[in-house]
């Protein structure tokens, strides 16, 4: 009779595993929930360390980031401010208002104001009464 | 007597749940999701108005313009005659101004985009809910 061998294999089969695996899956549903998925919208810019007014809302009609160099970019794709100016008319056609319009420009902070004022004035000339502008809130300040 | 299914014997039948494929796909998982995960800097929104910079727009109220001045090396901002090196100077000196007409950010070419941003802050931060962008091509 091998009484010892016994003894230890029940005590192996007594490990409590349950606690581990409800961390475990706890760690899991924590990064699964705020992981921030990679948006096609969302250009990784440095945008102006300002506090806004707004939360930043997760989705717009229309994001239009601009690069440091001075690209145009929409939904992933360089975009010329002739063509932009065109997609914001149809939209608004199809609106039927330019008030309805909803905008966001995430502008890189270095960017040429430049091109920010020739989408403004296209915007204005087009009805668009306001916009949104992204910014990025210094670090340690409240929300 | 207890014979088949006795509590014994599924005891032994419970402790041979292959458990350990189970863990190494929950840590594969938690791994996965660990080293994906990409912290972004929040994000916050100014609103500003947009006008028209061309004329034609005749208005009984006088808003208060904040103009763009080359300080030395700084971008600074001009509220009349006064020459402010910073946001927070900007906010304080908007802060004393009426607030009815509204205030006039007039951005030139010239600036990066985070003049006009600080400027739209610093007005917001004084307490202005009008806040107008005007492209300035002077």
């Amino acid at each position: 009779m091998n009484f010892e061998a016994r003894a230890s294999r029940d005590h192996v089969a007594l490990i409590d595993l349950t606690p581990m695996i409800d961390v475990v899956f706890l760690l899991i549903v924590f990064f699964m929930t705020t992981a921030q998925f990679a948006s096609m919208s969302k250009e990784r810019l440095e945008l102006p360390k300002q506090q806004g007014e707004t939360a930043g809302s997760p989705e717009a009609a229309i994001v239009v980031n601009l690069r440091a160099s001075g690209e145009l970019i929409v939904s992933g794709e360089t975009i010329t401010l002739e063509r932009l100016l065109r997609r914001v008319a149809a939209d608004i056609a199809k609106a039927g208002s330019a008030d309805q319009l909803d905008l966001l420009v995430r502008a890189d902070r270095g960017a040429s104001a430049a091109i920010l004022n020739d989408l403004a004035d296209g915007l204005a000339d087009r009805g668009v009464a306001t916009w949104r502008l992204a910014t990025e809130r210094p670090a340690g300040s409240a929300p | 007597m207890r014979f088949a299914g006795s509590d014994n014997a599924k005891m032994r039948q419970i402790g041979r749940l292959q458990m350990a494929s189970m863990i190494d796909v929950v840590f594969l998982l938690l791994i996965y999701f660990m080293l994906t995960t990409t912290l972004d800097p929040p994000e916050s929104e100014l609103t500003p108005a947009l006008t028209s910079s061309k004329p034609g727009t005749p208005t009984a109220l006088q808003p208060q313009t904040i103009e763009h001045e080359r300080s030395g090396d700084i971008d600074a901002f001009r509220v009349g005659q006064r020459v402010l090196a910073d946001r927070d100077s900007l906010a304080a000196v908007l802060a004393e101004l009426p607030k009815d007409s509204g205030v006039i950010v007039r951005a030139p070419d010239t600036v990066s985009v985070d003049w006009p941003a600080a400027a739209i802050q610093a007005a917001r931060d004084a307490g202005f809910d009008k806040v107008t962008y005007v492209p300035s091509r002077d």
